[in-house]
């Protein structure tokens, strides 16, 4: 039976504030699983019911097919890396990452190989007798990482552990997580609240908001199919209508829409969503083929900002922003600037269509 | 790659420990359990037993010993005395020190390291230092006085009990003016300066109002250290009693518990008023502190700069002054007639005092002669002093630490009670305390009473609060996940405390046992009720020469202490490799 850890109904509650609510998820061995949400979503209160400092309201977490809500942290074999490193600063390098070995009562050969292996693989083996405090935070982190490793863990959890760092770093580190967790093949629970870190690095998600699971899922599916209008805001970035939808038409306050998910004849009220490299932008007075004419509106570029690859527009639609991504060539080719005219195009099978809730930005 | 051979607890099948009874929460339950009894036992009881015995009658309630003390006119003197005398001191040490602490934050004078470790002084000796060196300079045989002046004037009473505690209180409020002061952003006096406020007005209208609380706890500190004192009234009041010395004649000259319980009550009422001021106010004021850098310091105009320096340079002579004094009159053949220096007065009068341990070993180490009958014998108060000190400068230091790590850390139910019971010693006089402990212990069946046990006891609840603050503010530094990394390697509750918290707090431990090495060699106060004709202690000493007359004795044995001390700082200095005096005031 592999090493699986399940999370039945679990609860967290602090008098009357519910921080964590009936929340379930079956995770398997070796896979790299992200906590993803807000602050405050309650994503860490899962974590530290997962390692035992915080106490279950109700429900169970599981391991293995047992329940282990009352084994005390020391006893569960989790691995946890903090988001402050948490390094002791008493000890060198070597002697942090040798502290559960120790506790473990392993043999001083033992632990001295070990200890060398752990460092190899961050390569930090010239930096083992300083102090954490001599170390910059990249690389703190690293020691960190490879302390929680080193007593091999059933199960590692890492608790933001990049939020600390600068950007750069933030994106290396990133990279080397993931390379040592497809090495090791050890399951790893991630919390971040930076959703492109999640994307990046995560088999599957578990976006979180009020202290519910929303949707778990690939990446890749949450990106393209967020499963309520808080996951398609909060995963990347999206355009909001809201609206009444009768069959495949939304009326908004200003605009009449064409969708492909039709609804029934009865008028709903409805929020859609659109990803920004979804719209397309012409001039006006080009020729626009194919085009279901009732989505095709006039705008005014209000902003350009260059992210990279893609250029953002925000475009003034009769008062409203709305965000448009285009590709950097296209952008060039086209001539765009602030202040031009142009038609946005917003295909009817790139809306998201939500039954209208409370959770809308 | 290769996994180790680890030693695995089986997770799953091993125990599931029920929630009551982790080792954690077990440990934690114990020590809280602990120091809870400790603190109701030597604490509480006593206060209580005090204003049972104020209260009570042949067993029934009564006024009738505050009726006494009110209606005599003689001894209800001594509440309006230490009430005139405390509020003196009060504005003189709080305008003096706040002057010195603003020169040594906002100017740029020279020598400040200089002066700030001169201005704490007067915390490594007795309180009686003060009146010492004020009666040998202004006393009836007053160098300045009598041998300079020629006149009959001398500084005992009231004039000297304010000259003395002013100087011994001066360090006190300084290390709160101080953090205040370097704490508030000068940025809003040089904001103040740029929208055309003048020198003066900017001092008025922005550095004294972002000061107040600081300005305020210090007083209410100077207030409540004044009306608890006892050494220096004691030696320099002449016949101006305060509250302290008439508990003391009130229960060693008359007998008079009854009274001497009753005085004390009186006395906790302004000094634990004092004493929550002066704590709610540094709560407040250390709250305004920011992080923020502070900008550097524009160089102060001449005039500022020089007047300043002139002014702690003043301040700084005159603590000087007393110790060297107390010095050269410990030295001199007969203050101030004769001054060819001898070693006569160290040779101190036999008292009857003798510690077995010191005395046997001392015998068996020098060979017979009138130095080894002097060491062994004459000298066991100060072995005495510095073992009690020894001992309390280790169990004092361990078991604050580990309350502070209760209270800060585990946070068990209750630990609100445990914190407020940590904090109160210093708001109860140590008069008080000591006539408490009399009153509590000395029964027959308390084994301890009449032992250096029950001394050791008594200066390590009396000085808990300090060591308790600065022990939960060095945790408040340690992070909870450093913590919980431990724990989560697998480390218990022991290993946790012993491997990561102590090493962490091992800075805050050494100044914490400095400090309750200073407070147990120089204490006076609630000891005084405790030593008995067998075992005395060195501070003592030094009144009880005083009062019989043999001043220049009285000086030596007070050079000894200061000595004591000095040498255990320069000890803990090697040892830490920095000032613990400097730990400990930062962390106050």
């Amino acid at each position: 039976m592999s090493r699986n850890l399940r999370l039945e109904n679990l609860t967290k509650r602090y008098g009357t504030l519910t921080a964590v609510d009936r929340v379930n998820l079956e995770i398997e061995e070796g896979e790299f699983i992200c906590f993803l949400g807000p602050s405050g979503c309650g994503k860490t209160t899962v974590l530290r019911m997962i390692t035992g400092f915080e106490t279950v309201t109700e429900g169970k977490v599981l391991f293995n097919g047992k329940v282990i809500n009352h084994l005390i942290p020391q006893k569960r074999e989790f691995g946890i890396v903090f988001q402050s490193y948490a390094l002791f600063p008493n000890m060198t390098v070597e002697e942090n990452i040798a502290f559960g070995l120790r506790m473990r009562k392993m043999n001083t050969q033992a632990i001295a190989k070990r200890v060398d292996q752990m460092l190899d693989l961050v390569g930090l083996r010239d930096w083992r007798k300083l102090f954490p405090a001599q170390l910059s935070g990249g690389q703190q982190q690293r020691v960190a990482l490879v302390r929680a490793l080193a007593p091999d863990p059933q199960v590692l959890l890492l608790d933001e552990p990049l939020s600390a760092l600068d950007a750069k770093i933030r994106v290396r580190l990133r990279a080397e997580v993931k390379r040592l967790q497809q090495e090791l093949k050890k399951t790893m629970i991630y919390v971040t609240h930076d959703q492109e870190e999640a994307l990046s690095i995560a088999d599957r998600v578990v976006v979180m908001e009020k202290g519910q699971f929303r949707q778990v899922g690939k990446p890749i599916d949450i990106y393209k199919c967020p499963s309520s209008d808080f996951v398609a805001d909060f995963v990347g970035t999206s355009n909001f209508f809201k609206g009444l939808r009768t069959d495949d038409r939304v009326k908004t306050e200003q605009w009449e829409f064409t969708v492909a998910q039709a609804g029934s004849s009865y008028r709903e009220k409805v929020v859609l969503a659109i990803r920004p490299e979804k719209i397309e932008v012409f001039r006006p007075g080009e020729p626009t083929p194919h085009l279901v004419l009732s989505n095709l509106i006039p705008g005014r570029i209000d902003v350009v900002t260059f992210l990279g690859a893609a250029v953002r527009l925000v475009v003034n639609m009769d008062g409203e922003e709305v965000i448009s991504d285009v590709i950097e060539k296209v952008f060039e080719q086209r001539g765009f600037k602030q202040g031009d005219d142009i038609l946005l195009y917003f295909p009817p099978e790139s809306f998201l269509v939500y039954p209208e809730g409370e959770g809308m930005a | 790659m290769n996994r180790p051979e680890i030693d695995r607890f089986s997770t799953v099948s091993s125990s599931f420990l029920s929630r009551a009874i982790t080792p954690d929460r077990l440990i934690t339950g114990v020590a809280f359990a602990f120091f809870l009894a400790i603190l109701v036992f030597f604490l509480l009881y006593p206060v209580v037993d005090i204003c049972r015995l104020s209260f009570l009658k042949e067993g029934k309630l009564t006024f009738e010993n505050y009726v006494a003390y009110f209606s005599s006119p003689r001894i209800f003197r001594s509440f309006t005395n230490s009430i005139y005398v405390s509020i003196v001191t009060m504005i003189i040490t709080t305008v003096t020190a706040f002057f010195f602490a603003y020169g040594l934050t906002r100017t740029t004078i020279p020598g400040k390291g200089i002066f700030y470790t001169i201005s704490t002084l007067p915390l490594i000796a007795p309180t009686i230092i003060q009146a010492l060196a004020l009666i040998l300079l202004f006393g009836r045989n007053g160098l300045i006085t009598r041998y300079l002046l020629g006149t009959d004037w001398n500084i005992y009473g009231a004039t000297g009990i304010i000259i003395g505690e002013c100087l011994y209180c001066f360090p006190n409020a300084l290390f709160i003016l101080y953090t205040t002061l370097s704490a508030v952003d000068t940025r809003m006096d040089e904001a103040a300066q740029s929208l055309g406020a003048s020198a003066l007005k900017t001092f008025y209208k922005v550095t004294l109002p972002s000061a107040k609380y600081g300005i305020a706890s210090a007083a209410a500190l100077t207030f409540n250290l004044t009306i608890t004192d006892f050494g220096i009234p004691v030696v320099i009041g002449g016949n101006y009693s305060v509250l302290a010395t008439e508990i003391v004649s009130q229960v060693f000259g008359l007998q008079r518990f009854d009274l001497g319980a009753t005085i004390s009550v009186i006395l906790l009422v302004p000094s634990i008023g004092a004493f929550a001021i002066n704590y709610y106010l540094t709560r407040k004021s250390y709250a305004l502190i920011s992080g923020q850098a502070r900008p550097f310091l524009q160089p102060s105009r001449p005039l500022k700069k020089w007047g300043f320096t002139l002014y702690c340079g003043l301040i700084c002579l005159s603590i000087l002054i007393v110790f060297a004094t107390v010095f050269l009159g410990s030295f001199v053949k007969t203050w101030p007639y004769d001054f060819s220096l001898t070693l006569k007065h160290f040779d101190f009068p036999s008292l009857g005092a003798h510690a077995p341990l010191w005395t046997n070993f001392w015998t068996s180490v020098l060979p017979e002669s009138t130095f080894r009958t002097m060491i062994s014998y004459k000298y066991a108060p100060i072995w005495t002093s510095l073992l009690v000190s020894i001992v309390v400068a280790i169990a004092g230091a361990s078991l604050t630490l580990l309350a502070g790590y209760i209270i800060e850390k585990k946070k068990p139910k209750g630990e609100q009670v445990l914190y407020t019971l940590s904090v109160l010693p210093a708001a109860i006089p140590g008069v008080v305390m000591g006539l408490g402990y009399v009153l509590a212990f000395n029964k027959p069946y308390f084994f301890i009473y009449g032992t250096i046990w029950i001394i050791i006891i008594n200066i390590v609840i009396c000085n808990f609060t300090l060591g308790v603050l600065t022990s939960i503010a060095n945790l408040k530094q340690i992070d909870k996940s450093v913590e919980e990394a431990a724990v989560s390697l697998g480390a218990g509750p022991i290993s946790t405390f012993t491997r990561v918290v102590f090493p962490l707090s091992r800075v805050a431990f050494f100044s914490t046992a400095t400090f309750f090495f200073m407070r147990a060699m120089t204490t006076i106060s609630a000891v005084i009720f405790l030593i008995s004709a067998t075992i005395k202690l060195a501070a003592i000493e030094i009144i009880f020469l005083d009062v019989d007359g043999r001043t220049a004795s009285a000086n030596a044995m007070c050079t000894v202490v200061v000595a004591i001390v000095i040498g255990a700082l320069l000890v803990m200095r090697l040892v830490t490799g920095r000032s613990a005096l400097g730990g400990m005031v930062s962390s106050r």
